[in-house]
């Protein structure tokens, strides 16, 4: 079987569904942060398709920057829940409404 | 850094240093502030010694050019242009020298001062930025800059219980205003197809391909209704008296002096000019419009029991003259409405003052608790009375001469409507201001104002250097005139460039007369 | 330049006063004195030395497009003339209030306002152009304003000076019209350039029919006629005068202008404002005699109401110098139905003497009222003649003039008046005329008669005694223009500068003594059979009377010439119909319709909007990532879908 385009992008497509579920439905904040990872991945894996198949090296670039990107955004995301679980017992989403009026 | 960019640049760098000192070097604080302003002001009064009337090309001088943001993929092309011509000089000398008044009278903020210096320190550099810049970006940008600290102004150091909503009104009507302004600039720049902001250079566009006329017939009603907001139009006013009464003094002094020409500067720099057609469709409506100002402000003001709020009606009403001017679009109503705005920029200014003093020395400016403080306070009664005099206009005020020149330049093209406004120049104009001077300063003196003290030596200055100049302006007025007049011809040439119809003219006067002796001689 | 060193003395004198030598009261009164001393001065010497040809020169003032207007000095007979009598009766009326106003607490202010006040009038009298009359026109209200209101802590005197301001601007509305439409018309705003502009020419305002009624939407039953045109401008540039003049319907801020101090009131009754707008129609008589203006008829008959009007009120009036403003009124409507009757030289004549005798008669009031320690009742006076003699036989001297009894100065300026009646055929304003000279003499002769003969009704007048010299000289000083301004040939000199049908030449002063019987007999007999009667009737009803037996014979019509014939009320319910209910309906419009209504509805919407849409935010974190997932998938479909069959 020859592997093509839509390969790629089908898994990309799944998996960032997946993701998407995972940031709406779950309520623990950790697992949504992981679910964001997963989004971002996916993301990451249809650029890199994309830049394969068009023999354009921009979209690696991206990818890299991507990368780089979430890494230090995982460093600040969890530094702020492991802030906001120190402050409130909880990393749960119900208990997170404080910016309702 | 040349002559015209230190003016507004100085106060501007000024509010960066203020900002960076201590909170509790009050005084180092306050002697920086009228430092900077103090040289704006000699600074700007020495452009106007070295501004001749000269022609030159494009008409401006001092011109100061820069490029800044240049992309020609997006067609944008915004650069640094400075100049001053006829029209604006006289806006940047008053606007300054305003500005160190209105710093002068600052004394009364008591309570974080750093912050309120700051704020008026940008507002100054932003007010005069406005009127320096030709690129109609800028030309906004250091609008927005001086009206943002206004509203924080209001809204923190104002007075009054009615504070909040006045900022709350103000922010929105002039955010409205200028939001319309902005988007007919937008327009402008995207129908003109000069693609680029630089006024000289969208001028010359338009001097060689006319705007269409479908263009110009949406984006005038923009610009007049933006910034007619912005000057405070009838029946879009109801901002500027219960803003101004609120407002902390130099506040008031600044807004309604200087900034609020902004409006009728944009309007005469780039409305009428570059939109003539579709400046002539709603210049009758304007001249309409200006009778609510004149009258029905004129009549409000009758009505009012505070004096903040009676002179901001007041103020509002004088506004109407400019319009006038601006409407009868010849040479010697425009010129008159420049002058009108220059000397009303002062007389505004005095007035706020004057009232922001009294109210400084008694606590109220109701007109019924006041009464017989003439002997109390000679200096400040005088100059308001002087004040007074002033603006319902007497000879000897500059107000007078732009006043009378509006009526001159107007009664060719609007008999109906000069008539009307010359009842409302002499006849309301004194009514209110003859009650305010009758209620404040005539009467039996009331025993709670008998300790009263007149202003000190140093609170004179800004009050003695406003009336001043108005008296100058006043007396000399070819002072001003001869460097205006200059500046309006081309205007008035690209706004009849279309539009040549409308008015009587002295060469169909003379047509008119021979006609009429051919009539007389014929037999009957 | 001399003229312009008059006209700057007296304001470099307010500007000193009023900037550096407030503190020093006596410098400041020798300032203002010593100013308006060399003004006279020089006015003597030009009056004297220069030529009777009309000199001019002017500066360039303002200039722009078309509108030229020039700071400029027209010195002619007329303005000469004019000088003269404001600088010689204003001197006399300084120095006077020097004594008079000994000890007041605003000493130096007083000084100082009334040189502005000079200047302002100085400056109408040398303009060279209509603007620049209208410039010093408004000073000489504004200075009013301020000396009227002096006194500026009693309620009266500072309504009374509101009132002057205000009513005058309603004048002054008219007046500017008037040079506005002139300018539109002629071109141009200098006296001599429109003289010379208008002679000849048989419709000169036609020019501006053609264009005014493109303006106005001519039709075929409605044009604008040039003759209308003429007569607007007459009557619009006459609006000034009515204002100044204090003529009918504009003559209310006269009687109130009596709260200022007394020399106050002679300087704004005798040489000075009122007499500005007489000096104005003068000056521009060859716009209000334009053939086909119908002005003329109006403007003389408005002089002769007022004379009338003001006669009778006065008959009433017990304030002894509100007697004095209403006869300033009523000879005021003499000097205005003069130049309405074709004749201006008359009136410039009797303003001139006019202003000599009034002046001695206020100043004289002013005496009295200082003796009788500020009583201005004439009933609480009574007896002053042996108390008072300077003041009585000065005051007795004027009162004579202002009758018009040969030979002072007034029966003459009076008798040209009626003679032109005559001469222009004008029966009834002659009738009237002769009956108000009758009327003046009754009233002055009741002021006298109570106030200075019989016996002292009061206190005060019983211990009256005469004032200080300062203030009993210039009455001397004012008393002998009484007697002889009438017969030394002034009116010849004014017939150099107005046109008048009868030049009478100086014949020297005992042919000028006998001059009016032998003009015209009629008028001089009936001028004087009315004096007669006037005396008659006042000596019978007045001699040693305790109190006013008027009101008793005439009834109703005493009470209504007392009370002014209701004109302030009229006016009073007249501003409050029209402008006050004006200005209520503006503010409640601006309060509830446009402030309230549209800015409070737009702002009550916008909030009700806001909050149904604040029910969207629920503030939980997984429905906004819900919506805004679901939003992308929806605009991708819209995308998609919606594009695709195309392909």
């Amino acid at each position: 079987m020859n592997v093509g385009l839509e390969h790629y992008l089908t898994v990309s497509a799944m998996l960032f569904c997946l993701g998407l579920l995972g940031v709406i439905l779950r309520r623990n904040v950790l697992v949504i942060y992981m679910s964001l990872e997963l989004m971002l991945n996916a993301a990451n894996l249809a650029l890199v398709a994309f830049s394969r198949f068009n023999d354009n090296l921009t979209g690696q670039t991206m990818v890299f920057f991507i990368i780089t990107v979430a890494a230090a955004e995982v460093a600040v995301g969890l530094a702020l829940i492991v802030a906001l679980y120190r402050k409130r017992q909880s990393a749960h989403v119900e208990d997170l409404t404080s910016l309702k009026l | 850094m040349s002559l015209l960019s230190a003016i507004f640049l100085l106060p501007l760098l000024a509010a960066l240093v203020v900002l960076c000192i201590p909170r509790n070097y009050k005084f180092v604080i306050r002697l920086i502030s009228l430092g900077a302003t103090f040289a704006a002001m000699l600074l700007a009064l020495a452009l106007f010694a070295r501004y001749d009337a000269a022609p030159v090309e494009n008409g401006f001088k001092f011109v100061e050019r820069h490029a800044w943001v240049s992309v020609s993929a997006l067609k944008l092309d915004i650069g640094w242009h400075l100049g001053v011509d006829g029209i604006n000089l006289g806006l940047i000398v008053m606007g300054a020298i305003v500005a160190f008044a209105a710093a002068c009278v600052s004394r009364e903020i008591k309570r974080l001062e750093k912050e309120y210096y700051t704020l008026l320190l940008v507002m100054t550099g932003g007010i005069l930025g406005a009127f320096a810049s030709l690129n109609l970006f800028f030309f906004y940008f250091f609008h927005e800059l001086a009206l943002v600290p206004t509203f924080i102004m209001i809204g923190v150091w104002g007075h009054g219980e009615n504070r909040n909503y006045a900022t709350f009104k103000i922010t929105i009507y002039l955010s409205l205003g200028a939001l319309l302004a902005l988007a007919g600039l937008i327009a402008l720049y995207l129908q003109s197809g000069a693609n680029t902001f630089d006024l000289v250079e969208l001028t010359k566009k338009v001097k060689s391909r006319p705007l269409p006329l479908a263009a110009q017939s949406f984006i005038f009603p923009l610009l007049l209704f933006g910034f007619g907001i912005l000057v405070s139009l009838w029946p879009f006013h109801t901002w500027a008296p219960l803003g101004y009464g609120s407002a902390p003094t130099a506040t008031a002094m600044l807004h309604a002096g200087v900034l609020k020409k902004f409006g009728l500067y944009g309007l005469l720099r780039v409305g009428i000019p570059l939109m003539p057609d579709g400046a002539g469709a709603w210049l009758e409506i304007l001249a309409l419009l200006c009778l609510g100002n004149i009258v029905y402000c004129g009549l409000v003001a009758m009505r009012q029991k505070d004096l903040n709020l009676l002179i901001g009606n007041s103020s509002v009403a004088h506004m109407g003259f400019i319009f006038l001017g601006i409407a009868s679009l010849n040479l010697v109503g425009v010129t008159g409405a420049v002058v009108v705005m220059v000397a009303h920029g002062f007389l505004a200014a005095l007035t706020f003052g004057l009232s922001g003093a009294l109210r400084e020395k008694t606590g109220t400016l109701e007109l019924e608790k006041l009464g017989g403080l003439l002997r109390q306070i000679p200096f400040l009664g005088a100059a308001l009375v002087m004040a007074m005099l002033a603006g319902c206009g007497l000879p000897g005020f500059a107000n007078f001469v732009g006043e009378a020149m509006v009526l001159f330049g107007s009664w060719r093209v609007f008999p109906l409507v000069t008539t009307i406004a010359a009842w409302g120049a002499l006849i309301i104009g004194a009514v209110y201001m003859l009650r305010a001077i009758r209620n404040i300063l005539h009467g039996p003196g009331k025993p709670e104002w008998a300790e009263l003290q007149d202003a000190s030596a140093w609170v004179k200055v800004p009050f003695v250097l406003l009336l001043g100049a108005l008296l100058l302006l006043g007396i000399w007025p070819r002072l001003l005139i001869d460097k205006i007049q200059p500046s309006v011809v081309p205007i008035i040439a690209m706004a009849e460039a279309k539009s040549a119809d409308k008015a009587v003219r002295p060469s169909d006067l003379k047509k008119g007369a021979e006609d009429a002796k051919q009539r007389a001689v014929r037999p009957r | 330049m001399s003229a312009l060193l008059v006209l700057l003395l007296p304001l470099l004198a307010a500007a000193g006063i009023a900037l550096v030598w407030k503190k020093d009261e006596e410098f400041s009164a020798q300032l203002s004195i010593g100013a308006i001393a060399l003004g006279f001065v020089l006015s003597l010497g030009l009056f004297a030395f220069t030529p009777a040809k009309p000199q001019e020169f002017a500066f360039n003032w303002l200039a722009v497009g078309d509108l030229k207007i020039s700071f400029g000095f027209l010195l002619d007979p007329l303005s000469k003339l004019m000088l003269l009598v404001v600088t010689g009766v204003g001197l006399m009326i300084h120095i006077y209030s020097r004594g008079y106003l000994h000890g007041d607490r605003s000493f130096s202010r007083y000084f100082a306002s009334l040189s502005l006040f000079t200047f302002s009038m100085l400056g109408i009298v040398l303009a060279n152009n209509l603007f620049m009359m209208f410039v010093f026109w408004e000073l000489v209200g504004v200075s009013s304003y301020l000396l009227i209101g002096f006194w500026f802590e009693k309620h009266s005197a500072a309504d009374a000076a509101k009132k002057a301001f205000l009513t005058n601007r309603v004048g002054d509305f008219g007046f500017i019209l008037g040079i506005l439409l002139t300018w539109l018309a002629l071109g141009s705003l200098n006296f001599t350039e429109l003289a010379s502009a208008l002679d000849g020419k048989a419709l000169p305002f036609a020019s501006l029919v053609e264009p005014l009624n493109r303006l106005v939407g001519s039709t075929n039953w409605w044009t604008v006629h040039p003759n209308v045109l003429a007569t607007l401008v007459g009557l619009l540039l006459f609006m000034g005068a009515m204002g100044k003049s204090a003529q009918f319907p504009l003559h209310v801020w006269l009687p109130d202008a009596m709260e200022g101090p007394t020399p106050v009131s002679a300087l704004i009754h005798a040489a000075t404002m009122v007499a500005a707008g007489v000096f104005m129609l003068c000056r521009i008589f060859f716009l209000l005699e334009i053939p086909g203006s119908h002005a003329l008829e109006f403007i003389a008959w408005t002089g002769g109401v007022t004379a009338l009007l003001a006669a009778l009120m006065a008959l009433q009036q017990n304030d002894i110098k509100r007697i004095l403003a209403y006869s300033t009124l009523s000879q005021l409507g003499y000097m205005v139905m003069a130049v309405g009757l074709h004749a201006p030289g008359p009136a410039m004549f009797h303003l001139t003497t006019h202003a000599a005798f009034k002046a001695l008669l206020f100043l004289g009031a002013g005496s009295v009222i200082l003796a009788c320690h500020h009583e201005q009742n004439i009933w609480k006076m009574g007896g002053l003649h042996d108390a008072m003699p300077r003041t009585w036989w000065t005051f007795r001297w004027g009162t004579l003039a202002l009758c018009g009894v040969w030979p002072f100065a007034g029966f003459f300026s009076k008798d040209a008046i009626l003679a032109s009646a005559l001469e222009h055929k004008n029966i009834p304003l002659f009738v009237l005329g002769v009956f108000v000279a009758g009327l003046t003499t009754f009233y002055m002769s009741r002021l006298v008669l109570v106030a200075f003969c019989g016996n002292a009704r009061s206190e005060a007048a019983s211990h009256a005694h005469e004032s200080p010299g300062v203030m009993t000289w210039p009455l001397v000083a004012l008393a002998l223009p009484t007697l002889l301004a009438g017969a030394i040939g002034i009116d010849a000199f004014i017939a150099k500068a107005l046109p008048s049908e009868h030049p009478s030449p100086n014949e020297g002063l005992l042919n000028n003594l006998f001059a009016p019987f032998n003009h015209n007999i009629l008028a001089a007999g009936f001028g004087l059979l009315a004096v007669v009667a006037g005396w008659q009737l006042a000596r019978t009803l007045y001699t040693n009377a305790m109190s006013d037996p008027l009101p008793e014979k005439i009834g109703v019509f005493a009470k209504m010439a007392r009370d002014r014939f209701y004109f302030d009320e009229l006016y009073a319910w007249l501003i409050r119909v029209t402008q006050e209910t004006l200005a209520r309906l503006a503010d409640w419009v601006d309060r509830w319709i446009i402030a309230g209504f549209v800015v409070r509805g737009t702002h009550g919407t916008t909030e009700l909007v806001g909050r149904v849409l604040r029910l969207v935010q629920t503030g939980s974190l997984q429905t906004y990532a819900f919506l805004f997932a679901a939003g992308v998938v929806l605009v991708l479909a819209w995308q998609l879908l919606g594009t695709s069959p195309t392909h």
